[in-house]
C-alpha cells in the first residue's frame, strides 16, 4: 500500500555552478496542507532549492515530481500554471506600473484556472493587506512592506495550490510580521500548501509546523517544529559551529 | 474594453479633447496638403512618412517590450526585395503588386518568425539580442551585395548586386496605379492605421503585459505568462511593420540598393525611435517624421553632413534627454498641469 501523493517531492536534487554545490542530493517530500519552512544559514541553498522548484534553474541531477507529475524540464511559466506561485527573496512587483495593473496581469493571466477556494484566499489577503484592485497608486511609492504583501497578492491573484515564500518578511516591522502570520495561517487553514524559506526564528516558531534545515546544499535535519527547535547541531549549525 | 477606450487609453501620449482635437487638425491638414502644395511635394512627404511603420514597430519592441533589435531594415528590406520580385514578375497582372505586396510581408514574419524563434525560445537576452539582429541585416547586406552577376536573377527580375534592384513596379489595385498624390494618400492612410493599431494594442491587456516584460521578464513569467511567446510575437510584428516601410520605400522610389539593409539604415531607425522617446508611440511618430524631414532637407541641399548632423543630434538627446525630447516635453507638461489643477 503506498500513501497519497505527495503535493511537491524531490528526488536527489543536485545543482552546482561550477565548483560550488548549491544543491546537493536534496530529497524532500511535503504533502498537500502542510506549511514548511525551509530554514539554514546564508549559502545553505535555500533559494537555489525555490529556483530549481520553479524551473528558474535546471537542476543537474534528480527529479522534481508535483501532483505525482515530472515537472523537471518544464518551464517556469507552465509550472505556475500547474499551481505553483512563487514571491521573490528581493520584491520584484512592477515599480513602473501601479498597484491595479499589477494585480491585473497575473488575475488576466491565470483567472480561468481560479476556483472558488482561491478567490476567497485572495479576496481574504486583499482585505487584511488593504491593497484593492482599483488603486492607482503607483508601486514606486509604497512603503517596503506593502510592496511584499503586493507581489503576494499577485502570486495569489494566480490561484496557486502550492505557495512559495522566500524570505516574506524580510525587513518589515514586527506588527507587519505578525499581519503577515495571520495572512499565512489563513490561507494553510483554507487548504493552501505553503513553503517558506525564512531566517527570522521567531517567524518560523510563529508559523511552521515542519522545518526542513539545509546546510551546504544537503537536508541536514527534517522534522516537525519542536523537535527541530530542540536539536542541539541545528544551533550549531546557525552559530557556525559545524 | 470598448474601441473609444483603446485608442485613447493611457498607455500613450495624449488623452484629452485637446490632444485629439490638435490631432484631428493635423490629419485634417495633410489630407488637404494636395489643395495648397504641388505634387513633387506631396511626394516627398511621402517618404518622410513611410518610415514611420517601421519606427513604431520598434518602438513597441524597444520601447514597450524591451527588446532592442538593431537590424528591423532587414526586414524592411526582405519585403522590399520579395515585393520587387513578385511584382516585378507579374508587370500588367492587374493584382501583381498587391501578390507582391502580401508576399513582402510574408516573406518578413517569415524570416522574422524563424530567426526570432530561435532568439526567443533559446532565452538570450539583453545586448546579445541587438547584435545578432544587427549580424543579420548585414548578412543580408552581403548576400545581396554580391548578387551582380546575371545568374542572380529570378525570373525576369535582376537582383543587381550594389547597382540595385530598378524598375520595381509602382503600387497597384487593379486599374489603379498609386502615384504622386494617390500614392501620398496610400502612405498617409496606412501610416494612420499602422500608429492607431499599434495604440490600440498597447492599451490592450497584451501591452500590458509587454510593459511587465519589460520590467520583469522573469517575474511575468512566474505569474504565468509564456514570455517567450510574447516577446516572439511582437517581434514578428515589428517585422511586419518593418516590412511595410519596406514596400512603401520601393513603391515610392522604385529602386532598392542592398545599402537600404547596411549599417548607416540600421541606425537610422533607433536613432528615430530614442530622440523622439521610446516609450511612447506618438513620440515615435512624430521624432520620425521630424528626423526624415530633416535629413533630407539637409541632404536634398546638397549638405553632405546631414548624417552627422542627425547623429550629433542623438548625442545631445542621450546626454540631456536620456528619455527621448518629446516624452520628456509631454511628461513635464502632464506634471505643469498636475501642479495648476
Amino acid at each position: 500500500m503506498t500513501g497519497p501523493t505527495p503535493l511537491l517531492a524531490t528526488e536527489h536534487l543536485a545543482k552546482r555552478f561550477g565548483g560550488v554545490i548549491a544543491t546537493d542530493d536534496v530529497s524532500v517530500t511535503v504533502e498537500a496542507g502542510d506549511l514548511q519552512c525551509i530554514i539554514g544559514p546564508n549559502g545553505a541553498g535555500k533559494s537555489t532549492l525555490f529556483s530549481l522548484l520553479c524551473g528558474i534553474q535546471h537542476p543537474d541531477a534528480g527529479r522534481i515530481l508535483f501532483k505525482g507529475e515530472d515537472i523537471t524540464r518544464l518551464p517556469p511559466f507552465a509550472r505556475v500554471r500547474k499551481g505553483l506561485g512563487l514571491t521573490f527573496q528581493t520584491n520584484r512587483s512592477f515599480v513602473e506600473l501601479d498597484v491595479s495593473q499589477n494585480l491585473a496581469i497575473p488575475m488576466a493571466a491565470m483567472r480561468a484556472a481560479r476556483g472558488a477556494e482561491a478567490e476567497e484566499r485572495y479576496r481574504y489577503a486583499q482585505d487584511l493587506f488593504g491593497l484593492a484592485e482599483d488603486d492607482p497608486t503607483p508601486v514606486r511609492e509604497l512603503a517596503h512592506d506593502r510592496r511584499q504583501w503586493l507581489e503576494m497578492l499577485m502570486v495569489l491573484a494566480g490561484g496557486p495550490e502550492l505557495l512559495l515564500l522566500d524570505e516574506p518578511t524580510a525587513g518589515m516591522s514586527p506588527d507587519e510580521t505578525s499581519q503577515t502570520a495571520k495572512v499565512l495561517h489563513h490561507l494553510n487553514a483554507t487548504g493552501l500548501t505553503i513553503i517558506v524559506v525564512e531566517h527570522d526564528i521567531a517567524f518560523v516558531r510563529e508559523v511552521a509546523r515542519r522545518v526542513t534545515v539545509l546546510h551546504q546544499g544537503r537536508v541536514f535535519a527534517d522534522g516537525a517544529l519542536d523537535e527541530i527547535a530542540g536539536r542541539q547541531d541545528v544551533r550549531d549549525i546557525y552559530l557556525g559551529r559545524a | 474594453m470598448g474601441f473609444f477606450r483603446l485608442i485613447t487609453g493611457e498607455e500613450d501620449i495624449g488623452r484629452g479633447p485637446f490632444f485629439w482635437g490638435v490631432f484631428l487638425l493635423l490629419v485634417a491638414t495633410f489630407f488637404a496638403i494636395p489643395a495648397f502644395l504641388t505634387e513633387f511635394e506631396a511626394y516627398n512627404i511621402s517618404f518622410y512618412l513611410l518610415n514611420i511603420p517601421m519606427a513604431l514597430g520598434l518602438c513597441l519592441l524597444w520601447g514597450y517590450c524591451g527588446v532592442l533589435s538593431f537590424g528591423q531594415v532587414a526586414y524592411f528590406g526582405i519585403a522590399g526585395y520579395v515585393y520587387g520580385i513578385i511584382a516585378g514578375n507579374m508587370v500588367g497582372h492587374p493584382f501583381g503588386p498587391l501578390i507582391g505586396s502580401l508576399g513582402g510581408l510574408a516573406a518578413a514574419a517569415l524570416i522574422a518568425g524563424i530567426f526570432g524563434y530561435f532568439v526567443f525560445y533559446a532565452r538570450v537576452q539583453n545586448w546579445i539580442v541587438p547584435i545578432l539582429t544587427l549580424v543579420l541585416t548585414l548578412l543580408l547586406e552581403t548576400f545581396l551585395g554580391q548578387t551582380a552577376g546575371y545568374q542572380w536573377r529570378v525570373g525576369a527580375v535582376q537582383l543587381g548586386g550594389y547597382n540595385g534592384m530598378t524598375g520595381i513596379p509602382s503600387f497597384q489595385l487593379g486599374p489603379m496605379v498609386f502615384f504622386g498624390f494617390s500614392f501620398f494618400y496610400y502612405v498617409l492612410i496606412l501610416v494612420l492605421i499602422c500608429y492607431l493599431a499599434c495604440r490600440m494594442l498597447v492599451n490592450a491587456r497584451f501591452g500590458k503585459v509587454l510593459l511587465a516584460i519589460r520590467e520583469d521578464p522573469l517575474r511575468t513569467e512566474m505569474l504565468g505568462y509564456d514570455i517567450r511567446f510574447r516577446q516572439w510575437l511582437t517581434f514578428v510584428l515589428a517585422a511586419v511593420l518593418a516590412g511595410i516601410s519596406g514596400l512603401l520605400y520601393v513603391q515610392w522610389g522604385n529602386y532598392i540598393t542592398p545599402t537600404q539593409v547596411g549599417l548607416l539604415q540600421a541606425a537610422l531607425p533607433v536613432i528615430w525611435v530614442a530622440v523622439g522617446g521610446r516609450e511612447k508611440l506618438f513620440a515615435v511618430l512624430v521624432a520620425t517624421y521630424a528626423l526624415n524631414w530633416l535629413n533630407y532637407t539637409l541632404a536634398s541641399q546638397g549638405n553632405q553632413y546631414a548624417l552627422v548632423i542627425i547623429g550629433a543630434l542623438l548625442v545631445i538627446v542621450m546626454v540631456f534627454f536620456p528619455r527621448g525630447i518629446i516624452v520628456t516635453v509631454a511628461d513635464w507638461l502632464r506634471q505643469r498641469r498636475r501642479q495648476a489643477a
